[in-house]
């Protein structure tokens, strides 16, 4: 397996922040939050539940083996609020997408899932406020 | 599998200056929300109508990148914010004062709120954490409050008609309401209450002893919500919380998908969520 990840930018520090305070379990207990990792293949399922939705990618490991991977990212309140319906993710259900995020830190194929780029290029990702803040003073 | 680097940051927070005049002229093409009046026909305060969502959520913004541009979306969480200089507002403090003998439990458990905290596994938050409502119903005689919630969405029926609380009512997260207005304020009693949750994220757990007074206002077109909890088994004093402003919304309610915890086995420490 090749694997690469992010020399820990400012930047990727504060999109993890994203996803680090909010009122649910604390995502530094589960996900590995200085690290953002991409992987690439077929979205086959989301599943839009709470506390957070589900994105189901199935992607080649580096022996070739299919990978099942269980990518969870905020809640469908947040999604809505922002814009998002579960239409709008699974649209990209069979086809090839790249999905970015936070894997777990006990090495299963699960991640918290920071952004997904769409076969066509237009991609939905989660950036952090005071980053959103700063571009628009 | 193939990792690869992400994208350098340079570029994305120049996606994120160009993204800002386009979500600006998003916002504005939302539909505006029609003036409501200070009061209901029978004289009492209109606090009638859909409220801002008032649950809290994670504050990250979203960028979306389409062949036509960049936007970025960010959630309004005002309503979950403590407010400061609301007129009408008791003088409060940030968190309650429990007894000597139990400071050592509510550490214990805000230390481990990730695997302690009955809500982060769809438990109901119960008053006073749910918050305010997203709808009110008002009646003569009566409030029906309307919630979006991920443990389901509850709903409140409080009499203001004089009714007493109700004799042998269950314990339950919601408590049994009565309410009655006190000027242009709605006082709403909560009592009865089972054990099992928390009034608050910080391991603000109580005792079947609480009690809970919100308070309704409003405030020009905002509705402003406070609340005290009582629970002299546990607490030293009684706790005002700071107040809350809630500005009106024409978002409909949606019903809230089903909640599937799936995350506590995969703790593997107790961090809460303020820490990283």
């Amino acid at each position: 397996m090749q694997t690469r990840t992010s020399l820990a930018s400012a930047l990727v520090s504060l999109l993890a922040i994203a996803a680090a305070a909010w009122a649910h379990h604390s995502p530094s207990a589960e996900f590995d939050m200085a690290k953002r990792v991409s992987l690439t293949g077929t979205l086959t399922k989301i599943d839009w539940v709470n506390p957070h939705i589900v994105a189901f990618l199935e992607a080649k490991g580096a022996d070739g083996a299919t990978e099942n991977w269980r990518m969870e990212s905020n809640p469908p309140a947040w999604f809505r609020r922002v814009g998002v319906s579960r239409n709008d993710l699974a649209k990209g259900i069979g086809q090839t997408v790249t999905v970015e995020g936070n894997r777990a830190k006990d090495g299963n194929l699960y991640m918290y899932m920071l952004k997904i780029t769409f076969a066509d290029g237009s991609s939905l990702e989660l950036v952090n406020n005071a980053v959103t803040e700063a571009s628009t003073q | 599998m193939n990792y690869r680097l992400p994208a350098a940051g340079a570029a994305v927070v120049f996606a994120l200056c160009a993204a800002a005049p386009l979500a600006a002229q998003d916002k504005a093409a939302k539909p505006q929300i029609a003036p409501r009046p200070l009061r209901a026909p029978d004289g009492h305060p209109n606090l009638d109508g859909i409220w801002a969502f008032a649950i809290d959520l994670p504050p990250a913004a979203l960028k979306k990148q389409t062949a036509s541009g960049v936007a970025v979306e960010r959630v309004d969480q005002s309503s979950r914010q403590d407010a400061t200089n609301v007129p009408g507002a008791l003088p409060s403090t940030p968190a309650p004062a429990y007894k000597p003998e139990f400071q050592a439990k509510v550490k214990y458990l805000f230390d481990h709120e990730s695997k302690e905290d009955p809500v982060f596994y769809c438990g109901k938050p119960g008053v006073p954490r749910i918050g305010s409502p997203r709808r009110i119903v008002q009646l003569p005689g009566e409030m029906i409050f309307l919630y979006e919630d991920i443990s389901g969405d509850p709903w409140r029926i409080i009499p203001t008609d004089g009714r007493p609380h109700l004799a042998d009512a269950s314990p339950s997260a919601y408590g049994d309401s009565v309410g009655h207005w006190e000027g242009d304020k709605l006082v709403v009693d909560v009592t009865n209450f089972a054990e099992d949750g928390w009034f608050g994220e910080g391991g603000y757990f109580h005792s079947d002893a609480m009690r809970v007074t919100e308070r309704f206002w409003r405030v020009g077109q905002n509705l402003a919500y406070q609340f005290t909890v009582e629970d002299p088994k546990v607490l030293a004093a009684p706790w005002t919380a700071p107040p809350r402003l809630v500005k009106p919304s024409n978002e409909p309610l949606e019903e809230s998908p089903k909640c599937v915890e799936a995350d506590g086995k995969l703790l593997l420490n107790s961090d809460h969520h303020g820490q990283r």
